[in-house]
């Protein structure tokens, strides 16, 4: 009786799971099509420096001149997000106060007139750092102190400090591990926080703390293998500790020939490192990026010089109707968000197919249901649902 | 709007909802004229209408203060106000006045907030304890907020908190450690007479830097670029020996908003050389002006200000000398001579109605970038003065040694200041009011408070008059103390001493620098009796400067202890990492016998092993 009652029962059930495969699937591609349609418009710099103390100087010589280059560069002050772990301009220590400098030239005042930092002191935890990434922050944390990116971001991501096999040190007292930066990442693409992060690192074995990344579209360089050692620069007898690290004082002399309109490629940033006068072997992976690096420019990444076209018609909002182009004038100012609207035809479908997404059935429902609900009912009713489903379904398939 | 919210969530809030205007597409089909024409006249109308109904309007003004302190340095006190009229006559924009204040107010209900950014001590001895700029600029280092909201009490903590972190994104400092409630406290009288909507933060260790500055900076309608403001070249004011910045916010129905933001700084005058700077016998002061504080001279005004001046001001003692020596108190008289003619003199006075000051007015919109101002003193005969203290030194010191106990004294050295004012009545006495927060891991014991007046042990009853106490509570609270005691005004020195015990703290609350010590933030002396404002009874009202009239406010005398350093009991911070290495080799230890001890046939594998031999051979 079990045996004839099984084939009609399992011929009209697969034909249900066929269906409910397919529109999943579809789905998915919807998704992902959407995702990775994305253009770029705009870009970000996460800027930390881990190392406490004075002897510590040249950590926060090597972020800030990043800081530097990246303003210089075009991004603003609203999209940097500078931790820094210690106070070095007005270190009592420091005989040249509010100046920092990263040569024993000292040609270059670091600190400037204008310099915003976001975390210091012993806001630079690792906590903190996991918080900035996945934009998980408690409801009263300050807007300038997220980074509020979104899918058509490149983010850089600078980290210099002391690090060793698989992590990063964080003022003395926290480690930092490769598979926290990992799975810090993961979230991040998940959430679509990021088009293209690029990571560099300038510690001792730099080069083991992205070896777990595993998220597409991230470039990751660090200054040093497994098993070696990153060197300070040079020492500045006047202020009496070394002043700047060999991997950011080469990435600097790079930098410092460039401005907003030059178009080197970072394939030309990453091979200019010689070994021998680093003493160690600046190690990229860019097996998870996809466009090969001689057509990336650096002020992807480095500098936030977006391509704009002018057009004159009239502007529209995102909602409204998909009719109208974006008119954008090139002396806007701050955003780079709104990209020039020959693209319309695109845009218009991007927009369809997200519109197409989200006010779609049962997402809203979800949300709406989730407003007022205590969370934890929810997902106890979504578990026993699921149990009760995948019950029935092995059932069914006996 | 889901898409819309995800996709672009920063364009969403910088204020642009493009959702928010009218859909175009019904319009076009009308003429463009006539959607001209009708705006035209809309136009028209809300103008009429705002300058008709606009009779105030916001305000700025900045000031620049200098003066010669006389262990030769100087001290340059910057004032910039902004004034915003209430909101119902110009509604919510804003053209001068910040509108991130504006917004802040608003959110949180504040009526009254001061925060200040300073590093440095205060040298209550040299600099004067008794003047309006000792009682209001003297700060204590680090990070000091106060702020008074207008809410239930029920909900100024959770406003306190969420203003805590909206200050500390606002001028990029760890003023969000403040939110906790073992970093603030809320006296009652002992800070400010309130009604309990007053809390009190601070935090000692701040550093203070550029960053700091640049955001305060931007809060002004010229920033740095234009006006007084252009003075302020970094390195010379991180060099000083004191700088302050303040922000100062007075907001009520009727006032609308006021900010004040206040900047002072001790610098030494770069024309001092090295073997100059501590003798101060038989020697010329230095001369300096301001090119030699700012490397820079200023070269007109804010655009946007309706007036900005910079005053030079000469206490009472060098007034007195003057005067003694009988020259008038021009610009350029037989002691000094200032490198500029001033456009106004004015005279101050104390509140018993001596002359206490003098002051000499530039205006600086008559000079411009061609003509710029640097003034300056040069000193013609060496000079030596003081400044009026205030009634008693305070200071505050740690005893006791060890890792488990020790002492707070606060000690009280008199100034004889009573004398110079009063005479000196024998039955006289002089009121102090004593404030002090001291965090949860210093766990003071009230009961152990001792007096001693001129060495000799008093009971408490006979000196303090009323006192307050909030005891600390582990993790949660800090100890509050606020004290109203009397002293005899023949007092020469009196000590106040506390026990305390330290406290443990979890491994995860140590900061990173767990062995410089933790610090107990300063304490605040005030005398309710003496009042520090000045009163210019000769100027002109309509002369309108917020500075005179800040010195002209009520204010009693007040100082600020120093910040003590307490050394805690740190752990051995590698211990859970070797406690975690030892117990799991143990433990492979243990379970590694104990499975070979089970499981391990020796015999069997010695007979496996010969068969094997056996079969390759």
């Amino acid at each position: 009786m079990a045996f004839g009652r099984r084939s009609p029962r399992s011929s009209r059930h697969p034909p249900a799971l066929a269906i409910v495969t397919a529109l999943l699937l579809a789905f998915l591609f919807s998704a992902a099509a959407s995702s990775t349609d994305a253009m770029h418009n705009n870009n970000w710099a996460v800027l930390v420096c881990t190392s406490r103390f004075w002897f510590n100087y040249r950590h926060m010589a090597n972020t800030l001149s990043l800081y530097r280059t990246v303003k210089r560069l075009g991004i603003p002050d609203e999209r940097i997000i500078l931790m820094l772990a210690d106070d070095m301009a007005c270190n009592p220590r420091n005989s040249y106060p509010a100046q920092v400098f990263n040569n024993e030239n000292h040609q270059l005042n670091l600190y400037g007139d204008n310099v915003e930092v976001d975390y210091r002191g012993y806001e630079v935890t690792v906590e903190n750092f996991l918080r900035v990434l996945t934009g998980r922050h408690e409801s009263a944390v300050p807007r300038s102190k997220r980074v509020l990116s979104d899918e058509g971001s490149h983010i850089l991501l600078y980290m210099t400090g002391h690090g060793g096999d698989e992590f990063l040190k964080f003022q003395d007292s926290e480690e930092l591990q490769s598979h926290d930066l990992a799975d810090a990442v993961k979230q991040m693409k998940e959430k679509h926080r990021f088009k293209e992060l690029l990571i560099m690192v300038d510690t001792c074995q730099a080069a083991t703390l992205f070896s777990q990344l595993q998220s597409p579209g991230v470039l990751a360089i660090g200054s040093s293998m497994k098993g070696e050692n990153s060197y300070s620069h040079h020492l500045d007898s006047d202020i009496g500790v070394s002043v700047v690290d060999r991997f950011t004082y080469y990435t600097l002399a790079f930098f410092e020939k460039l401005n907003m309109y030059s178009n080197a490629s970072l394939n030309s940033l990453f091979t200019s490192y010689n070994p021998s006068m680093l003493m160690s072997t600046a190690y990229y992976r860019m097996d998870l990026y996809e466009r090969p690096l001689n057509e990336v420019p650096v002020t992807n990444f480095f500098g936030s010089v977006m391509k704009t076209l002018h057009t004159d018609s009239a502007y529209t909002g995102f909602l409204a109707a998909h009719d109208y182009a974006t008119p954008l004038s090139v002396g806007d100012n701050l955003d780079d968000h709104f990209m020039l609207k020959d693209r319309s035809t695109p845009r218009r479908s991007n927009i369809e197919k997200e519109a197409q997404l989200t006010p779609h059935g049962w997402t809203e429902v979800l949300l709406e249901q989730l407003e007022g609900k205590n969370t934890d009912t929810v997902v106890m009713y979504g578990l026993g649902g699921m149990g009760i489903l995948l019950a029935l379904s092995t059932w069914l398939s006996m | 709007m889901a898409a819309h919210s995800r996709g672009h969530p920063a364009m969403r809030e910088r204020g642009f909802s493009p959702a928010g205007t009218s859909p175009y597409w019904w319009i076009r089909p009308c003429a463009g004229p006539i959607l001209f024409l009708s705006l035209l006249f809309l136009f028209l109308f809300t103008a009429a209408a705002a300058s008709a109904a606009a009779p105030e309007e916001e305000k700025f003004t900045e000031e620049l203060l200098l003066r010669p302190l006389p262990d030769r340095k100087a001290l340059a006190h910057f004032h910039f106000r902004s004034s915003a009229p209430p909101a119902a006559s110009v509604g919510r924009h804003h053209h001068i006045f910040p509108k991130a204040i504006s917004q802040l107010v608003k959110k949180y209900h504040i009526s009254e907030l001061e925060l200040s950014f300073t590093q440095g001590r205060w040298n209550y001895e040299q600099w004067g304890g008794f003047d309006p700029m000792s009682t209001n600029n003297a700060k204590p280092p680090g990070v000091e907020l106060w702020a008074v909201f207008d809410l239930p009490l029920s909900e100024i903590d959770a406003t306190w908190k969420n203003l805590t972190h909206t200050l500390s994104g606002l001028f990029c400092a760890s003023i969000n450690f403040l939110e906790s409630s073992t970093a603030f406290s809320a006296p009652r009288w002992g800070f400010k007479l309130n009604e309990g909507n007053l809390r009190y933060g601070a935090l000692p260790r701040e550093a203070v830097c550029t960053e700091n500055l640049t955001p305060w900076l931007k809060l002004l309608p010229c920033r740095d670029k234009a006006g007084i403001a252009f003075l302020l070249y970094r390195p010379s004011i991180y060099k000083g020996y004191y700088h302050s910045q303040k922000l100062k916010l007075r907001s009520s129905q009727s006032l609308g908003i006021i900010l004040d933001q206040t900047l002072t700084v001790v610098l030494q005058p770069n024309t001092v050389s090295g073997e100059q700077l501590h003798s101060n016998h038989g020697q010329l002061q230095p001369n300096w002006s301001m090119r030699h504080l700012f490397n820079r001279k200023l070269s007109g005004k804010c655009l946007v200000s309706k007036s900005s001046r910079v005053f030079i001001e000469v206490d009472k003692s060098i007034v007195d000398n003057v005067n003694k020596s009988g020259s008038d108190l021009s610009w350029s008289n037989e002691l000094f001579v200032l490198s500029n003619s001033p456009d106004k003199l004015i005279k101050g006075q104390n509140h018993v109605e001596i002359q206490s000051s003098f002051l000499y007015v530039y205006d600086a919109s008559n000079y411009t970038e061609e003509k710029p101002l640097d003034v300056g003193i040069t000193w013609k005969l060496p000079l030596v003065w003081t400044c009026t203290p205030s009634p008693f030194h305070a200071s505050r010191f740690l005893m006791g040694s060890g890792n488990e106990r020790g002492s707070i004294a606060l000690s009280f050295m008199s100034t004889n200041l009573h004398k110079q004012i009063s005479g000196s009545p024998t039955d006289c006495s002089i009121k102090a009011v004593i404030f002090q927060v001291v965090p949860w891991y210093v766990k003071v014991y009230y009961h152990s408070l001792e007096i001693f007046i001129d060495g000799s042990r008093k009971t408490v009853s006979e000196v303090v008059d009323k006192i307050h106490v909030i005891p600390s509570e582990d993790k949660l609270l800090p100890g509050t103390l606020e004290m109203l005691l009397r002293f005899p005004c023949s007092m020469q020195s009196g000590t106040l001493t506390l026990d305390f015990d330290k406290g443990f703290l979890h491994i995860d609350e140590y900061p990173p620098d767990a062995n410089q010590g933790f610090d107990i933030p300063s304490a605040l002396v005030s005398f309710p009796e003496f009042s520090s404002a000045r009163s210019y009874p000769e100027i002109d009202p309509v002369l309108g400067s917020p500075l005179l009239e800040y010195f002209q406010e009520d204010s009693v005398v007040k100082s600020y202890t120093e910040v003590l350093l307490v050394p805690l009991t740190t752990p051995d911070f590698s211990m859970p990492y070797n406690v975690i290495t030892f117990t799991c080799t143990v433990l492979a230890l243990y379970f590694g016998s104990l499975l070979n001890a089970l499981r391990r046939r020796i015999g069997e594998e010695e007979r496996e092993l010969k068969k094997t031999e056996l079969v390759s051979m």
